[in-house]
């Protein structure tokens, strides 16, 4: 297990320095000149050739990426030219509200999902299946938005029991915090339960079916432990893998639903860089974003051969 | 070891009454099983024999209460010591199982569950049902492994599955079948997936055990030889019925129901006359009816009259408990099987080139290890071929026997450039086939085809019969239509399939009528050499035998050569001119069948004859005590590869240096370190082999 780690931290060194230099690039390619932009519309050509210099944008690219690479091994993610300060706090504190956010929603997709999919695997074919197969569909087919202003719509305007938006600092009280992700969280436990209950079901279905599970049952365990012990640890693969890209989707894409409840997280700070073509704010979220990315895959490898001792070995056995 | 039994000895420890099961699912309802009975007492083995779809399993299955939703207990009853197990709750039968009822299944590959070790599956039955704790467990579950013969227990309990060899896996699944001391076991084709020295040492392991607890178990097997190893008495299972049960013995030696005297006929037999065709059972299993109006067998039957065809048959029951499903039995008593007429027409006579068809040079095959930047994650590769070299003569049929994982696929494919060789040439009639393939020669290719194990996964399903037949024709520019349906319709009858077979698809096939259109396919590029990969190893015995004769015909008829790559030892016996024994991806010998029968023996070789499973039949001789290998891994570097299981080991030189090849008559050769002389002594396998 120790090797197999360090075979995955190898790996991911080497995913985030590839990274690195692709954030990096795309962010020179973008249209329009920094030195430009800093020093406004009318700027003589000699206030911005000072400001290119001041900032290094007259070195070769290689130099400005081993000057930015450095920075962020110091922790110095650089300074925000919209906001004028320190880029490392304003991202951080964006990070951990997506982080509350997305880990909450996870954690009831992955207890409500597995739960579901078991129980429609389970019953293949009776009522409960069916209800669980139907909803799941509703849940695919029904755009995000949707949802996300319908729950605002009901709860926030016409029955006034939750805030329509907005985010309120955990020092404002735990309720007042709580409140503010309620609406955001079912909306995304919404759009990703589907996927993972019917992920769940299929998978269960075929372990159902292996002779794994028919010699358990030989073997006189309850049909509980056949299920929970024997065929849902198996079964666990496929959704592990959807649960870490989801919650990599959650932490930087999840654009619209942080623009339509004003949840200032990771999305919405990119999209605000992005309008405000603030460069080292978008190198800074882009690169904090792909890191989670790489984190949540992480995790799933290691969980991936928690479960499956097959993996484990290949990994690691020589 | 045990207490003595308190039920009494007259009380069967398995009482399965008029079992009657069918299957529904939405094509409608299926009958599996029809009014079954059968009674096994305290200490007896009981053997329920039958080609695949007899319901053998069901039977199983029912007494488990492992049926499925689908399967439904129509009527009957399953007394277990006594008890109707119909009348008990789930939860109590379930609590039976794994306690009073131990279970061994076929594939102990899949059996065993990948997450977990091999030691926490074999506690679990002891926890449940005998309230240990995981600590008390531990140290039986050594005891059991040591018991099911493993000598290092220790470290077995905590490996993980796919850690063992196939041999150790089922004897991990025996251990967890008997760790609550069961009077009871079902064995459903507990080896059917193992190599034959690993089947012997699980069967001889399996008859100790039952011999030292007194268990008595329900051995399901589609296997006679195996059968006879290790039960008393049989019981015959033909389209959902019982047609005949007896004593072993008695059954095997002699035959009464029509049904029984086919199957034994159809085994090739090693020590018989070759060349000849296989007696064989015509047709194949029907569709069992919901109330059979018939004899089940009356189709497939060489001595049906109107009256089995007008009445469903009764089990006529006689002395000795040989009771058989046939009014006309005692009027059979002494009528053989009828023996097919020898080949339609004579080998056709080799041409008159001397050149070899094919020549395979120092062949080689590694499967890539691991390359990688990170030292720990560098590995060797696969050695799967080592260095063989052999050649087919035109019209030959060359035998390549081998367990699983000693190459003979990679050799097949190797040569047939599906699979690139690492070293190595493959010379086809003077041209090198791999440059050949490589260039994309389709002449080539034309000439050399391939008949797969897996008929069903061989085909398209999407695609018609014909569709895949005409498929090779297209390819040869045979583009006119009509023409190509006359081709077409020639080959399906060529192979013996009606010509209307053509507008059907694989599932509405039988196993063997598959296999005939995959060889049509073959034929149809006019080949003259075919590899058959375990062609027939997936077949019931009597489909087997339809399948080997054809392929005699067609080498006779069409001068093909096949390399025929199987596992069997009968059937090469039955078909091939010459044998290449494999081991470890090296040839241990090699030389005419008559040669490899006799000694002298490679040790492989040796062991591997005298494992395989023989039926008491007339003119089989007496078993010679057969030679038990280690269930070990295949040893690769350097020295000898199979000196990590020979029981003749020399020493040193062994592990030190490659074996010399050393020839004996008539391009008879083997790769030892014992010299020839020795090898020669030994007492043969099959003493009264035909001359």
């Amino acid at each position: 297990m120790f090797l197999f780690t360090l075979t995955r931290l190898v790996y991911l060194g080497v995913v985030l320095v590839v990274m690195s230099i692709l954030v990096f690039l795309i962010t020179q390619a973008m249209p329009g000149d920094v030195a430009h932009l800093i020093a406004g519309q009318f700027a003589s050509k000699e206030v911005v050739e000072a400001i290119s210099i001041k900032l290094g944008l007259d070195q070769p690219l290689i130099v400005q990426y081993g000057r930015w690479a450095a920075g962020i091994l110091h922790g110095d993610l650089g300074r925000s030219l919209t906001l004028e300060q320190a880029i490392a706090p304003i991202v951080i504190e964006a990070l951990i509200r997506s982080l509350v956010l997305a880990v909450s929603a996870l954690f009831i997709v992955a207890v409500l999902g597995i739960g579901l999919g078991v129980l429609a695997a389970v019953r293949r074919g009776k009522l409960s299946d069916q209800m669980v197969s139907g909803i799941s569909y509703i849940g695919i087919a029904v755009p995000d938005f949707f949802w996300a202003i319908l729950l605002i719509l009901v709860f926030g305007s016409y029955l006034q029991l939750l805030p329509t938006g907005g985010y309120a600092p955990i020092s404002d009280g735990f309720l007042a915090w709580a409140k503010h992700l309620i609406l955001p969280v079912i909306t995304l436990v919404l759009m990703m339960l589907a996927r993972v209950a019917r992920l769940t079901r299929s998978s269960m279905i075929d372990v159902l079916q292996t002779n794994y599970v028919k010699y358990a049952r030989a073997k006189g365990m309850p049909e509980r432990v056949v299920i929970f012990r024997h065929a849902l640890k198996n079964a666990l693969l496929p959704t592990i893998t959807v649960l870490a890209i989801n919650f990599g989707w959650i932490l930087g894409g999840v654009v619209v639903i942080e623009t339509v409840f004003s949840y200032p997280g990771l999305g919405r700070l990119l999209l605000f860089a992005i309008q405000r073509h603030d460069l080292p704010l978008i190198q800074a979220t882009i690169l904090l974003v792909s890191t989670a990315y790489c984190l949540a895959n992480l995790v799933a490898d290691l969980l991936y051969a928690f479960v499956n001792p097959k993996i484990r070995h290949s990994m690691s056995n020589n | 070891m045990r207490a003595p039994s308190d039920s009494s000895p007259q009380t069967p420890v398995l009482d399965v009454r008029n079992l009657t099961i069918s299957y529904t699912s939405a094509r409608g309802t299926q009958r599996a099983v029809t009014d079954v009975s059968l009674a096994i007492m305290p200490g007896e083995v009981v053997g329920l024999v039958g080609e695949s779809g007899s319901g053998k399993s069901t039977v199983a299955m029912a007494v488990l209460d492992l049926l499925g939703e689908d399967g439904v207990i129509e009527t009957g009853d399953i007394l277990f010591e006594g008890t109707d197990l119909r009348t008990l709750s789930a939860t109590e039968r379930r609590a039976l199982l794994g306690h009073r009822i131990g279970a061994v299944f076929q594939d102990p590959f899949t059996s065993l569950n990948p997450a977990y070790t091999v030691g926490d599956q074999i506690a679990e039955p002891l926890i449940r049902h005998k309230g240990f704790s995981a600590a008390q467990a531990a140290p039986r579950v050594e005891e059991l492994l040591a018991e099911v013969g493993i000598r290092e227990p220790g470290r077995i309990a905590r490996s993980y599955p796919h850690q063992l060899s196939g041999g150790m896996q089922q004897r991990a699944l025996i251990a967890t079948a008997i760790s609550c001391e069961p009077r009871f076991l079902i064995l459903d084709e507990p080896t059917t997936a193992l190599d034959v020295t690993v089947e012997a040492k699980i069967i001889e392991l399996l008859a100790s055990l039952c011999d030292r607890h007194r268990l008595a178990a329900l051995f399901v097997s589609h296997n006679l030889g195996i059968v006879n190893r290790l039960c008393s008495s049989i019981c015959v299972l033909y389209g959902s019925q019982i047609v005949e049960t007896g004593r072993t013995r008695d059954v095997l030696a002699d035959p009464v129901h029509p049904y029984t005297k086919g199957l034994i006929a159809a085994l090739p037999h090693i020590t018989a006359e070759r060349h000849q065709r296989l007696p064989s059972i015509p047709g194949t299993v029907g569709k069992a009816a919901a109330m059979p109006t018939a004899c089940v067998f009356a189709q497939r039957c060489p001595f049906v009259e109107d009256a089995c065809r007008n009445q469903a048959q009764a089990l006529r029951k006689s002395a000795g408990g040989r009771d058989t499903r046939c009014w006309k039995s005692d009027a059979l008593k002494e009528a053989p099987w009828p023996t097919e007429a020898g080949l339609a027409t004579a080998r056709k006579a080799p041409t008159q080139q001397t050149a070899p068809l094919i020549e395979v040079e120092g062949l080689c095959k590694t499967f890539d290890g691991g390359r990688s930047i990170l030292p720990w994650r560098r590995r060797s590769g696969t050695v799967a071929v080592d260095h063989v070299s052999f050649t087919i003569e035109r019209g030959e049929v060359l035998g390549l026997v081998g367990e699983s994982g000693s190459g003979k696929s990679t050799i097949g494919r190797s040569i047939l450039a599906l699979i690139e060789p690492s070293a190595g040439k493959v010379t086809f009639d003077g041209a090198d086939f791999v440059e050949g393939a490589r260039q994309g020669d389709r002449d080539l290719r034309r000439r050399a085809q391939l008949v797969f194990q897996n008929s069903a996964a061989s085909l398209n399903p999407r695609k018609t019969v014909g569709a895949a037949i005409a498929r090779p024709l297209v390819l040869s520019g045979l583009t006119e239509p009509k023409a190509r349906r006359e081709k077409v319709a020639e080959l399906l009858s060529r192979v013996g399939l009606p010509i209307h077979y053509a507008e059907r698809y694989p599932h509405e096939l039988s196993g063997g009528e598959r296999q005939r259109v995959n060889i049509a396919r073959a034929l149809a590029s006019e080949p003259e050499f075919i590899v058959c990969d375990e062609a027939v190893s997936a077949l019931d015995v009597s489909v087997q035998a339809n399948i080997l004769n054809l392929l005699s015909e067609l080498r006779d008829e069409l001068g093909l050569a096949y390399l025929f790559i199987t596992h069997d030892i009968a059937v090469i016996s039955h078909i091939a001119d010459r044998v290449l024994v494999i081991y470890g991806g090296t040839l241990c010998e090699e030389g005419p069948i008559e040669r490899i029968l006799r000694p002298p023996y490679h040790p492989y070789t040796e062991a591997l004859l005298s494992a395989v499973p023989r039926l008491a039949r007339a003119g089989d001789g007496p078993e010679r005590p057969r030679i038990l290998l280690e269930d070990t891994m295949v040893t690769t570097s350097g020295g000898c590869v199979f000196r990590g299981r020979c029981p003749r080991k020399r020493g040193a030189v062994c592990d030190e240096q490659a074996p010399p090849v050393q020839t004996a008559a008539d391009g008879h050769r083997i790769a030892c370190h014992i010299p020839l002389a020795e090898l020669a002594a030994a007492a043969p396998v099959f003493p009264d082999l035909v001359a």
